[in-house]
């Protein structure tokens, strides 16, 4: 059965971005949706199981390190690869974030292979 | 205490890669600071604090932001972007342009809190962060055809 791709940020162009980047990648996806807040992110994630969520972390209503805590809670979410795609770098904050759940984290700007490094493991 | 200097090498460099990388458009520091960008003009903004507090700002024409969003999005010619599209774009690029210069600049700096980016349309648009702040302002030119400027203004946070 083909995964599932959720892309959650609040700029509607780093969604459409991301998406293409995906694209690009040669990563293949059968359902792709997206999200412009953590809160609508989390009500998504408790409709159904999604396989790979890539999550912003500065939004407004909710941030992402918080959607991540929030999502592990979540049945639907043991599953669930959540990735962070933020233009915050520092290790302090990438090491909280994963240990709050987060399976991995992606700095922007990004390039097309740094995409293909973090998603391609995940979708084996 | 970062000085000027550096700062202006961070702010160049940290926009030829979000511009490379994102945008896929070349960008070079223009010597043509007498010309007045076109008008109405995009700024957006974003704000930073802790040991080094202060505000990043891009401000270009219309044309401009309009060509620099319809790459970042990989649109063809012809296609039309709406005015959200192109302002949501600026205020994307002022985010990334934060986030690589905050990756060059915390280690001597450490960690600063960062706004969401508002965008604002308008003439002479200029951002300003009152007395006893520094500023860094370049102007670059974009695929030798538009014309962009970058600003950085900062001063020492309540926290250092």
């Amino acid at each position: 059965m083909g995964k599932s791709l959720m892309i959650v940020d609040d700029s509607a162009t780093m969604r459409k971005i991301i998406m293409r980047t995906v694209r690009m990648s040669g990563l293949e996806f059968e359902r792709t949706e997206e999200a412009g807040s953590g809160v609508e992110a989390l009500e998504k994630l408790k409709a159904g199981p999604i396989d790979v969520v890539l999550c912003d972390i500065n939004m407004p209503e909710m941030n992402g390190t918080e959607m991540v805590k929030q999502a592990r809670q979540l049945p639907n979410c043991s599953g669930t690869k959540i990735i962070m795609v933020s233009t915050e770098s520092a290790q302090e904050l990438i090491d909280r974030v994963i240990a709050d759940g987060a399976d991995g984290y992606i700095t922007k700007p990004f390039t097309l292979e740094k995409f293909q490094e973090k998603l391609a493991p995940l979708l084996n | 205490m970062i000085t000027t200097v550096s700062l202006k090498d961070v702010l160049l460099d940290s926009t030829k890669e979000v511009f490379e990388t994102m945008v896929f458009m070349a960008v070079e520091e223009s010597l043509q600071d007498g010309t007045s960008l076109d008008a109405p003009a995009l700024l957006a903004t974003i704000t930073f604090k802790g040991r080094l507090e202060g505000c990043l700002g891009i401000c270009c024409g219309q044309t401009c932001a309009s060509a620099v969003a319809a790459s970042m999005l990989g649109m063809a010619s012809g296609e039309e972007l709406g005015a959200n599209d192109v302002s949501d774009a600026i205020g994307e690029i002022a985010n990334m342009l934060l986030g690589a210069v905050k990756s060059r600049i915390q280690n001597e700096v450490g960690n600063i809190e960062v706004s969401i980016p508002s965008v604002v349309e308008g003439r002479e648009l200029r951002s300003s962060l009152g007395e006893g702040s520094s500023q860094v302002r370049i102007r670059v030119s974009i695929e030798e055809e538009h014309i962009a400027e970058l600003s950085l203004l900062y001063r020492e946070g309540c926290n250092h």
